[in-house]
């Protein structure tokens, strides 16, 4: 999608450059009708400009399809230039002041920086310079301001057609942003009132009637739990997955709470990398895992999420019979990495600890992992 | 949560005036049927929080049953002003999981109780009895809530007071409700009675709405609005 805001900005550009094609064609015609009559060849040049003229159509037109745009068009459309500037000695003899094409040469040479941005702009006032210099065979000063000229043209049109391209991305991916965040507010303040309520309201009245019904309200209160986190989620769609954006762990926590696990949060952000908060969430979800497996499927849980300044601390705490001492290591020694791997791996790439206490009352995970400074 | 030794009995619940304010029909007639059936005594229901503010002199509540998501004032606002004009009252914000930030601003603002819309009927009747008595209602959700609260103080450019800092067996307790432990359990692991635990919860939330009331008459006379008498 941000493709198509740059596409598009390409696309204006070579719109417009397309009415300087045919306004620098007008020139050249006129100038060479005026002064036609000195040339050794001139009806082998006025040919000439007629096939300029038909090609002008003819990339006009292809431009305007976004996969056109490509090596072969380009380098065509740069070739027709320099063709064009080569053939003018013999059109015009050996001591002339304007080439053939003249500043015809301006339209291939600006869609190649339009399409290829600096280096393309780059590329193609060398290419025409190179060709210019050559047919002439003499350098004097207007020759330099003319080369000097073309430089500076592509070059800048290269870099301002980038430029372009690249806050057009930008704008379009803000846009998208807002109008995303903005659909999550508005789809939370109507489901807010409306559907939580009712699926609050079901999961209660289940668990009171029993049996089936109590299944049903088990499902109400996940799918509550679910849509809630979603429209309460604060990172825009667009950033989730840019690794320079901070996440809130609250939230990413929060979105693991069903109605046998509880999730306590501070009421301020707690924010990590995206990568650190991605992997303490995958820690605490491994940890869930276990408490399903050991102590069974609807098993209580609780965790809690603590900011510490320099260090967050989320604890795991179930009312299993806990972990034998050594049991872990036992098994990660056995090759058998599961929790090993899961749940410290994870904390210790970060830097952090993971610590497992068996107490009467239950089975407890701390996980201490450093803040990372953003 | 362990169940509290007040309320208990019917004939003690019929003396405990509570009012309902949701602004879900639905919602708040099942929770009026509940706490009736419970033998509590509904003497008001609202649907608004300005019609809350309306009834509640009139019908003289003991227990407020809180929705914090209701048309303006908001339930925050709603619980400020209840209890300036009646401290004895007591708010239990019911209110649906996740609006983190207005839960700690009740609280802070003087309600002393807190529980999720998908808590049970028990859960519901319970909290009710305990918070009639003055017995804080802490979720796991709010004692994480609380503790924030208290860090960010603590962080503060200006140093928190001292009555405004939690002792580290406040904050052991605190943590071990936010991780889910009952009373007991708590009282178990720390070798102390059940009571001394509640005490301790209590504490951390009669310190915070100190604060927050310093806090604002502070932010009040720094603004010069402090130039009217004072209401109680």
């Amino acid at each position: 999608m941000s493709e198509a805001a740059g596409t598009a900005v390409v696309s204006t550009l070579l719109r417009a450059l397309a009415v300087l094609r045919f306004v620098v064609l007008a020139n050249t015609v006129v100038l060479y009708a005026q002064h036609h009559g000195r040339y050794p060849h001139a009806t082998a040049g006025a040919w000439i400009l007629g096939a300029i003229g038909i090609w002008t159509v003819v990339a006009v037109k292809a431009y305007d399809v976004p996969r056109l745009r490509r090596w072969p068009l380009l380098l065509t459309d740069l070739a027709v230039a320099a063709g064009a500037i080569a053939v003018t000695p013999y059109v015009k003899g050996d001591h002339f002041t304007g080439t053939l094409p003249g500043f015809w040469v301006m339209g291939p040479l600006l869609a190649l920086a339009v399409c290829w941005k600096l280096p393309g702009g780059l590329v193609g006032a060398l290419v025409v310079s190179g060709f210019d210099l050559g047919t002439r065979g003499e350098f004097d000063q207007s020759r330099w301001r003319d080369v000097f000229l073309l430089l500076l043209g592509g070059v800048v049109v290269g870099f301002v057609s980038g430029l372009l391209e690249r806050m057009a991305v930008e704008r379009d991916r803000a846009e998208r942003s807002a109008a995303a965040a903005e659909e999550r507010q508005r789809l939370g303040r109507v489901v807010h009132d409306g559907v939580l309520q009712v699926l609050a309201l079901v999961q209660r009245r289940g668990a009171e009637i029993g049996g089936e019904t109590a299944e049903l309200g088990r499902l109400a209160g996940e799918q509550e739990v679910a849509l809630r986190a979603y429209v309460q989620s604060t990172v825009p769609v667009a950033d989730a997955l840019d690794p320079a954006v901070r996440v809130d762990l609250g939230a990413a926590l929060s979105a693991l709470s069903t109605t046998s696990v509880s999730v306590a949060v501070p009421g301020t952000r707690v924010e990590l990398g995206a990568h650190a908060g991605a992997e303490v969430t995958a820690a605490v979800a491994a940890c869930l895992s276990n408490v399903r497996h050991h102590v069974g499927a609807g098993a209580p849980a609780w965790v809690l999420l603590e900011d510490l300044g320099d260090r967050v601390v989320v604890s795991v705490r179930d009312q299993g019979p806990g972990i034998p001492a050594g049991r872990l290591e036992q098994a990660s020694a056995e090759g058998r990495m599961g929790v090993s791997g899961s749940i410290r791996g994870r904390i210790e790439s970060l830097g952090g600890s993971a610590e497992l206490a068996s107490l009467p009352s239950g089975t407890e995970w701390e996980l201490t992992v450093p803040k990372d400074r953003p | 949560m362990s169940a509290a030794d007040a309320g208990e009995r019917p004939e003690e619940r019929s003396e405990i005036r509570v009012m309902v304010v949701d602004d879900h029909p639905m919602w708040r007639e099942g929770v009026e049927r509940d706490l009736a059936e419970a033998g509590f005594t509904v003497v008001a229901s609202a649907g608004t929080g300005a019609d809350a503010l309306a009834r509640f002199p009139a019908s003289r509540p003991n227990v407020v049953v809180l929705d914090l998501q209701i048309p303006e004032p908001n339930g925050v606002a709603v619980t400020a002003q209840m209890v300036q004009q009646d401290p004895a009252v007591k708010v239990l914000i019911l209110s649906a999981s996740g609006e983190q930030a207005d839960v700690l601003e009740a609280v802070k603002a003087g309600a002393i109780g807190y529980l999720v819309k998908s808590a049970s009927k028990a859960e519901l009747i319970d909290a009710v009895a305990r918070t009639a008595v003055g017995d804080a209602v802490f979720t796991p959700g709010l004692a994480a809530l609380v503790l924030g609260e208290y860090r960010r103080l603590n962080d503060e450019p200006e140093p928190a007071r001292e009555e405004s800092q939690l002792t580290e067996r406040e904050t052991e307790v605190l943590r071990l409700v936010a991780k889910g432990l009952s009373y007991k359990d708590i009282a178990e692991r720390l070798f102390i009675s059940h009571r001394t635990v509640q005490n301790h919860v209590q504490n951390t939330l009669r310190k915070l709405q100190l604060h927050n009331r310093v806090h604002l008459v502070r932010y009040a006379m720094e603004q010069g609005l402090d130039d009217g008498t004072p209401e109680s």
